[in-house]
């Protein structure tokens, strides 16, 4: 899942991996939007974060589709 | 009498209901401000994103303690609401850090913000971070 932070609360993208890995259209499709956002969110400025129940968070510059949880914080800055 | 007694009756529930309505604030607020559709799913990425233990420090002192990856000695405090983030220093407080998103977020989004940050991308969140040193 992909969650990006927003005034809204928070965006979620769902795909299914192993769909995706199968060839199923509609979860490459998912796949490919959520990867899209991702790209688009680092374009302006904001950080990716692999979120995983019992592991360290990691920061991430590139989408991972065998991630379980993507959080996409916006840029920050001094206040 | 009957009168003195029923006055203290009334004073001594009047003490008890003082005295228990911070608690009773502190266990309805989350549900008060989740109300609006973005502080719900602010606060589903919250519980999502902190272990249980800490929900509940966050509930009820207000305030997620981070440990630093870098400096085991260190400590971030991160506030449930607006406000500076503490960095704590062998129990002591030794600076005041104010960093803040671009964008608007729901007040717990932020302290996921912190937290991700604090735990994944220190040097940076410290880069960027406005520092405002405690003296004694």
């Amino acid at each position: 899942m992909l969650r990006v932070m927003s005034r809204r609360g928070d965006d979620r993208v769902t795909w299914d991996e192993q769909k995706a890995l199968a060839g199923d259209p509609e979860a490459i499709a998912a796949v490919r939007e959520a990867e899209r956002i991702f790209t688009q969110e680092r374009t302006k400025g904001a950080t990716g974060f692999r979120v995983e129940p019992g592991k360290p968070t990691q920061r991430i510059e590139h989408f991972d589709p065998t991630a379980e949880q993507i959080v996409m914080v916006p840029r920050v800055v001094g206040g | 009498m009957s009168f003195i007694t029923q006055v203290l009756t009334t004073l001594g529930w009047i003490v008890v209901a003082l005295a228990i309505s911070p608690m009773v604030w502190l266990i309805i607020q989350p549900y008060y401000k989740g109300w609006s559709r973005a502080e719900r799913r602010a606060a589903d990425l919250l519980r999502d994103t902190l272990t249980p233990e800490q929900f509940r420090q966050l509930v009820w002192r207000g305030y997620l303690e981070v440990p630093s990856p870098t400096e085991p000695q260190r400590v971030y405090r991160v506030p449930r609401t607006k406000g500076y983030v503490q960095v704590i220093e062998n129990g002591r407080a030794i600076m005041r850090l104010c960093v803040q998103p671009v964008e608007c977020l729901p007040d717990a989004d932020v302290v996921v913000l912190h937290k991700l940050m604090i735990e994944a991308n220190e040097e940076n969140y410290l880069q960027k971070a406005n520092k405002y040193v405690c003296i004694d």
